[in-house]
């Protein structure tokens, strides 16, 4: 939760990280949460904020 | 010389002749104008050199953490604070540190004093009640003190010390007047492209000295995650991704611990504000789990126990 | 060579024919911070300051550098090749660096350049590259302390030309034939404009008061000096930031780092600190400098004593002041140096 916010206070966009308590007995909810935040996150787009682009750099 | 100043003298003098304690640690006058120095008193004449200003702008239980013997330590509230949580997090046994508490004066940034004189060299800046004294190449003025404070020192809730073995002077005013919730965290109000754009232009001048963490109590980890290479947690050049990983790890890290005591602040060299972050941290802290660090010895810090009520992320 | 000066009125014509050359940099005034900033013809030159906060050395030195790049891909043509790091594509000129901050590039030339056979060609492209004009200092701020450390407010080494300010005009003293060339147009100064240079010279060496003695520091063997007991005390409020370090015109100090994803990657060097834990931990774990009174006994030692017998009796200071006004915790280099000095048995 503190993560959480931090991270959104300091303008990563809402949806780009998600946290959530999955047990190993909840294979449903994990498949249906990885859909959701793929989905989400697709929708974002590439994320461009705190991203360590070595490729690039040494390019 | 204030008053206060010839109390520690007197009590610390007294101490060291007692022998109660093998050291005080305190501050004597610096060599360059608005910033005093950590100093470590051994002898009841070393005792002649502390002093307690307005530049007193470190926080000196940073140096209790590995120190040997029985020491008498200067705190103001926040710095008593940082003992507490110190104590707590079993790096600072109580038998042996001495604690001298004292009321802060509410502490100066020497960088709001330099930009009231811009193009000017200043020599000597001195105390006078509710001003102080600027002087310098061909010019002396008088400030109004409370326009120069530091920023954290505005919203203070504990001026006097928190716990103490001997209290120094008159306890003053406990609090610095303004309201820690309306300043805290910034950057709430806007929105994310807005903050992100603050975040960047607050942190872009770092240049990884890492004086904040080296000036603060709550860092004395053996290996910091930024000394690590074994995983590389964070690159150690100027990259904005590894100078911002590292600002926010840190906050991060404070989180439930930081007592606002602004020595980051006063110590960074290029003048970065990252109480912006732990601001936020900290009141996050206060809204859910409803807890100011260092206020005593017994409750637990709260990202250190799992209660079955905790706040959840609930996705 | 002929003493040369300017009207200030004219320096915007200066500064448009060094610019016809090179990319300029000069001391910009930002809020109460001084920063090295890039300058064009018609910006209004800043001659008003005492100091740029960080030091020039950044020029020279970067921060953080790449030193090569490669792609570990055996299936590529251009793959498994370090490629070296493309030089300077110009010229550049430090306009109004102070004479401490130039001579400060030849204590660190015989750091880089020492050795013929392995020179570092990442200073030294960028050495060469670099026309330094300087600004004397007319008014010393309380912590320089150059005139102790073999320089001083008007000093000329290191520099292609020195600027003196004598109020309405400038005096422009050519010191190489690159200054010499630059300044060809000005006209010649008169005496009375080399007099007062001199007089300003002197009045600025006179108005340094506070400054660092090293007479006994420079007799006395290594192991002596090494165990002097101010070191003692002289650790104690260090906080092992490396606040004095980055903000030194001489420190040299740097890491290399590896970074690497996929097939990709780049070596680069890093302002590295001895305040540092890390500065000398070897692999073993074992770490000769592994203390905080070693570690700041080290730096202290370095630049005044193991400096000079190495670099033939250049000290590693120039006298700036910059690490004693930004340590965050006052510990002034004059006052280190000093004790360093005193009679061991005082």
């Amino acid at each position: 939760m503190i993560l959480k916010n931090l991270l959104e206070y300091i303008g990563i966009e809402p949806g780009r990280v998600h946290f959530s308590w999955i047990s190993s007995a909840e294979a449903t909810k994990f498949q249906e949460t990885a859909k959701e935040v793929v989905s989400q996150v697709r929708e974002l787009g590439p994320a461009k904020r705190l991203v360590k682009d070595i490729p690039m750099e040494a390019a | 010389m204030n008053e206060t100043t010839q109390q520690i003298r007197a009590a610390a003098k007294r101490l060291l002749e007692e022998g109660r304690v093998d050291c005080v640690i305190g501050y004597a006058k610096g060599t360059v104008p608005m910033q005093e120095q950590p100093y470590f008193a051994y002898t009841p004449e070393e005792a002649e050199n502390l002093v307690w200003t307005g530049f007193c702008t470190n926080n000196l239980a940073n140096f209790l953490i590995r120190r040997s013997g029985r020491n008498a330590i200067l705190a103001q509230g926040c710095v008593s604070r940082n003992i507490v949580g110190l104590i707590k997090e079993n790096q600072v046994k109580r038998e042996d540190v001495y604690i001298l508490g004292v009321h802060s004066p509410g502490m100066l940034d020497a960088g709001k004093i330099k930009a009231e004189f811009p193009d000017k060299v200043i020599t000597e800046v001195e105390e006078d009640g509710e001003e102080i004294v600027v002087r310098g190449r061909g010019f002396e003025e008088r400030l109004d003190r409370k326009k120069v404070k530091r920023n954290n020192c505005y919203t203070c809730t504990h001026r006097n010390a928190v716990l103490y073995d001997e209290f120094i002077g008159q306890e003053g005013p406990q609090t610095g007047g303004g309201d820690i919730d309306n300043v805290a965290a910034p950057w709430e109000s806007l929105d994310p492209d807005q903050r992100w754009a603050e975040f960047e232009s607050t942190f872009k001048d770092c240049i990884r000295c890492y004086a904040c963490r080296n000036v603060c109590p709550l860092c004395y980890c053996d290996v910091c995650f930024v000394d690590e290479n074994n995983p590389q947690w964070c690159g150690k050049g100027l990259e904005e991704p590894d100078v911002f990983t590292f600002h926010i790890l840190r906050a991060f890290h404070c989180a439930g611990r930081c007592t606002d005591c602004g020595a980051c602040e006063s110590a960074c060299p290029v003048g970065i504000k990252m109480r912006t972050l732990t601001s936020k941290l900290e009141k996050d802290i206060r809204e859910l789990y409803g807890y100011q660090p260092g206020l005593d010895l017994e409750t637990p810090t709260p990202l250190t126990v799992y209660r079955p009520n905790d706040p959840d992320v609930a996705e | 060579m002929a003493d040369k000066r300017i009207n200030k009125a004219e320096l915007p014509k200066l500064l448009e024919r060094l610019a016809q050359e090179h990319e300029v940099f000069a001391p910009a005034r930002d809020g109460s911070a001084m920063v090295w900033s890039r300058v064009e013809p018609g910006d209004v030159l800043e001659l008003e300051f005492t100091n740029t906060d960080l030091s020039p050395k950044g020029f020279l030195f970067p921060q953080t550098e790449r030193l090569m790049h490669f792609k570990n891909d055996p299936e590529d043509p251009e793959g498994m090749i370090m490629e070296a790091e493309p030089g300077l594509p110009g010229k550049r000129l430090l306009l109004n660096i102070r004479p401490c901050d130039a001579k400060a590039f030849k204590v660190l030339d015989k750091v880089f350049e020492r050795d013929e056979e392995a020179t570092d060609v990442y200073w030294k492209d960028k050495r060469d590259k670099t026309v330094l004009f300087g600004l004397a200092c007319k008014d010393p701020c309380p912590t320089c302390f150059c005139t102790t450390v073999n320089c001083g407010p008007h000093f000329e080494e290191g520099l292609d030309a020195l600027l003196v300010d004598l109020g309405d005009r400038l005096l422009v003293r050519p010191l190489s034939e690159t200054g010499e060339r630059l300044t060809a147009d000005l006209e010649e100064a008169g005496q009375e404009d080399t007099e007062a240079a001199t007089a300003q010279k002197e009045e600025a060496e006179a108005a340094i008061t506070r400054g660092v003695s090293m007479e006994n520091i420079e007799a006395r063997n290594v192991l002596e000096e090494y165990e002097h007991p101010c070191f003692d005390r002289i650790f104690e409020p260090c906080i092992n930031c490396g606040t004095c370090t980055y903000y030194c015109p001489t420190c040299h100090c740097f890491d290399i780092q590896d970074e690497t994803q996929g097939e990709l990657g780049k070596r680069y060097r890093t302002w590295d600190t001895c305040m540092s834990w890390l500065f000398t931990h070897h692999t073993s774990g074992h770490n000769p400098r592994g203390t905080k009174k070693d570690r700041v006994r080290q730096r202290f030692m370095h630049k005044f004593k193991y400096m000079p017998i190495k670099l033939e009796g250049s000290i590693g200071c120039v006298g700036c002041g910059r690490c004693t006004s930004k340590c965050p915790v006052n510990i002034d280099v004059r006052s280190v140096v000093n004790s360093m000095n005193e009679q061991i048995g005082e």
